[in-house]
């Protein structure tokens, strides 16, 4: 669980941590801990770590909650990474194919208020860089969150 | 999640502590349909020591805002600052509520 071994410092610190999580809603709170504990571990603002849970918080709910037309049990993994003054994260899960990209922006004027769509919104609006891409049957999204705004 | 809830000038004050998202939305959302079913007209609720919200968190939020203006209660929210205040923001969701600077100004404004 812990964070690897970290090598220089400043923007040039690098350390990388996984986790595999089960697709249920209350396996999220691991991806939690390990975030809050990631962070910790190298100081991260705030900020990012805001960015990284509200992200992932989105990310995971989206997959478990849509992403299975069975009942099975599926693996989700979350990878996250800091190098080159980011955190980059990456999701991987065995759902249907979905590419978040190219979802439709919500509706923020509609009345009465929606939430559907919103948290896709939050992963945009939070994160530096976001990508999609499918491979070997898995899907595989990956961010990226500056650790300061340039 | 953890919940202090009090009563003062017949308002109900909620107080969340932690963060609202997945998997700790549903206490509150539940606690609040709770209040509301129970005849409680004047909900304030204090996200001051809320770290994050998710969409999962918002979708709570309006439902209580929905149901206490079914019933012609109000609903506010007092604590709404720093990250929290700009996922508001981000979410375009500060309209939708009725936001009060501090829990002093909150209860003023829903005491009957």
């Amino acid at each position: 669980m812990a964070a690897g071994p970290s090598a220089g410092s400043g923007t040039g610190r690098s350390a990388s941590t996984e986790i595999r999580i089960a697709n249920r809603i209350a396996e999220m709170e691991r991806v939690v801990e390990l975030v809050d504990s990631f962070g910790a571990d190298h100081q991260l603002s705030n900020e990012v770590m805001v960015a990284l849970n509200v992200s992932l918080d989105e990310i995971l709910n989206n997959i478990i909650s849509y992403a299975y037309e069975d009942t099975s049990d599926h693996d989700i993994v979350v990878r996250i990474e800091l190098r080159d003054g980011s955190v980059e994260v990456v999701v991987a899960d065995d759902g249907k194919p979905f590419n978040p990209l190219l979802a439709a922006d919500p509706d923020l004027a509609a009345k009465p208020r929606q939430v559907g769509g919103v948290g896709l919104h939050f992963v945009r609006k939070l994160t530096d860089q976001l990508e999609y891409a499918r491979r070997d049957g898995i899907n595989e999204l990956r961010f990226r969150k500056k650790l300061r705004e340039s | 999640m953890k919940l202090v809830e009090g009563v003062t000038d017949n308002v109900t004050v909620v107080e969340a502590y932690g963060r609202l998202d997945s998997t700790t939305s549903k206490e509150l959302g539940d606690r609040l349909t709770k209040l509301v079913q129970s005849g409680r007209s004047s909900i304030l609720v204090d996200l001051q020591n809320i770290a994050y919200i998710s969409s999962a968190g918002f979708r709570v939020l309006l439902i209580a805002n929905r149901a206490t203006a079914e019933k012609q209660g109000k609903l506010a929210l007092c604590g709404v600052i720093g990250e929290v205040r700009r996922l508001f923001e981000i979410g375009s969701f500060t309209d939708e509520f009725l936001i009060c600077p501090s829990q002093a100004e909150g209860i003023g404004k829903l005491k009957p």
